[in-house]
């Protein structure tokens, strides 16, 4: 039996509760800022998908401060990064929306927790720093845990009190897809009742300027044309942070409680490309194996597909791939199922990615809409053939099929449907 | 390629009231010990992982675990802030040896009177 999704949260540049999330997906609204890295105004990256109401830029935890209405110890905190605050955030969120007590997932055997991140550059390299200063002599004692890669893990699991299963995944941006993925699996061979999963990342110079080395990021500096996945002129994708939570349960388990199941996930599949560290295969031949093998988990075929949350970052190489995959999946079938690329309001959330669009996918079934692509003006040739509607669709999505992809030419692909497995 | 700047210790008293960074800063231009203890004890009354809004009152036989709910993480990170504040090192062998706020006085007084070139 396929797991249901009972609550989502979201601390996104688009908004920090879902019901302003799902606000500015229908209106198009973005969530990306101008912002100076690192107070050089020389620098030619000048946008970000920034989260707002957080005040994360030190990296001492008692200089910050975040939205009212979030109980955090002070024994968590000391551990935490910036982006496990995030976390923390959207899990009671998640946990709110789900009609669950943090007292019901405190020490239960069956629920487990999927993590992703990848760690927070910031505080490793304040830490570093610190003990290099004193060539090794000292150091912060929550260095480790509050900033290698599994930081998430480690503290959300101290905080939630998890004890069915605690894992973290490090596949860059397609790492909550591989972390949503895997709790599906868990749910479905018994071995618990119910995932939380968490992707998280920070919004700062660390985590984001190094993909400008990379020439990964855009140079616009208009906030509404930075980020314009699969148009024409496209340079590049806009940094993001947040955290995305979502609640999975297995039926049994949401019916024996009475919670409402918001969307069912019916299936994932992943690929690789096979072929280079950060670039996608050019036809996208990895994404195109991952769709498809989301497809026949799911047991269902491409006509089944009600439209696609693409992973469309705005890079040139990797939309060209990314539309070049989809339309050998549908185009070459006569299937013009509407395609829509959500990184074009939230900027590129990262490792956050996967579940963020795994959010949005639950947001556009329980709320029978479909995301648009507003900042797109001409597509780009591999195009040809792909619906990409620029404004918001209204009526009911019915199955949707939500890709990534990250480094090392990873690509994991869901499929989600409306809970009762019925396409609208 | 610009040199990491070393960790300043002042900013680390940013968030205390201004009579702590004053006695720190007398300390700095003294070396008094009783300039030592107001900052001390200002610390350890942070450091508690789950402080009250209250301060509680602290003298030298207040327990760090028993009477200010001290776990080893905290007193990890109140002996690395003092160590980054005061420029010293204090060891593991101090620490176990440590179990009140007069001990910690105690063993911080002595490391700086034995630090060459003190302040």
């Amino acid at each position: 039996m396929n797991p249901v999704i009972t609550g989502v949260g979201f601390i996104t540049p688009i908004g920090n509760d879902r019901v302003t999330v799902e606000q500015s997906l229908r209106e198009g609204r973005h969530g990306i800022e101008r912002v100076e890295f690192l107070g050089n105004a020389q620098l030619p990256i000048k946008v970000a998908g920034t989260v707002k109401g957080f005040l994360v830029d030190s990296p001492k935890w008692r200089d910050w401060s975040w939205p009212n209405g979030y109980d955090i110890p002070k024994d968590i905190l000391r551990g935490l990064a910036p982006h496990g605050l995030y976390a923390i955030c959207a899990v009671e969120q998640a946990l709110s929306h789900a009609a669950l007590r943090t007292a019901d997932v405190a020490e239960d055997p069956d629920t487990g927790l999927y993590c992703a991140s990848a760690g927070s550059a910031m505080l490793l390299h304040h830490n570093l720093a610190q003990m290099r200063a004193v060539r090794g002599a000292r150091g912060n004692p929550l260095g480790v845990v509050s900033s290698i890669a599994g930081t998430l893990n480690f503290n959300l699991a101290a905080h939630f009190r998890i004890t069915g299963a605690v894992c973290g995944f490090v596949s860059a941006c397609a790492s909550s897809s591989h972390a949503l993925g895997y709790a599906i699996d868990d749910l479905r061979l018994g071995r618990l009742k119910r995932a939380i999963v968490v992707g998280a990342e920070e919004m700062n110079a660390d985590s984001l300027l190094p993909f400008a080395h990379m020439r990964a990021l855009s140079n616009e500096s208009d906030p509404g044309l930075a980020s314009r996945p699969f148009d024409v002129e496209r340079d590049g994708f806009v940094g993001a942070g947040g955290a995305v939570a979502l609640v999975l349960e297995a039926p049994a388990e949401a019916a024996r409680r009475g919670a409402a199941a918001l969307a069912e996930a019916s299936g994932w599949g992943q690929a690789a490309d096979g072929y280079r560290v950060a670039a996608s295969h050019p036809e996208g031949a990895g994404l195109r194996l991952a769709m498809e093998r989301a497809l026949a988990d799911a047991a269902v075929v491409p006509g089944d597909i009600g439209c696609v949350s693409a992973h469309a970052t705005s890079t040139p190489i990797g939309d060209s791939a990314e539309a070049i995959a989809i339309g050998r999946l549908f185009t070459t079938r006569g299937l013009r199922p509407p395609v829509a690329a959500t990184k074009g309001l939230t900027g590129h959330t990262l490792s956050l990615s996967g579940a963020m669009q795994a959010g949005f996918c639950v947001l556009s079934i329980s709320g029978a809409f479909m995301p648009g692509n507003p900042h797109l003006g001409v597509a780009a040739g591999e195009c040809d053939g792909l619906y990409l509607p620029r404004a918001t669709l209204a009526g009911a999505p019915g199955r949707i099929l939500s890709n990534t992809s990250g480094f090392g030419g990873s690509n994991v692909c869901h499929v989600f449907a409306p809970p009762s497995g019925i396409t609208g | 390629m610009q040199p990491i700047p070393p960790p300043v210790p002042s900013p680390a008293l940013a968030r205390f009231p201004a009579e702590v960074l004053e006695a720190f800063q007398r300390y700095r231009a003294k070396g008094e010990a009783r300039d030592v203890e107001t900052v001390l004890v200002a610390a350890a009354v942070d450091y508690r992982p789950a402080g009250s809004a209250s301060a509680p009152v602290v003298s030298d036989s207040t327990r760090l675990l028993e009477d200010m709910g001290y776990d080893s993480v905290a007193v990890a990170e109140l002996i690395f802030f003092l160590e980054d504040l005061f420029e010293m090192t204090i060891t593991n062998e101090d620490i176990l040896a440590v179990s009140t706020i007069g001990d910690l006085r105690a063993c911080v007084i002595r490391k700086l009177a034995g630090k060459s070139g003190a302040a």
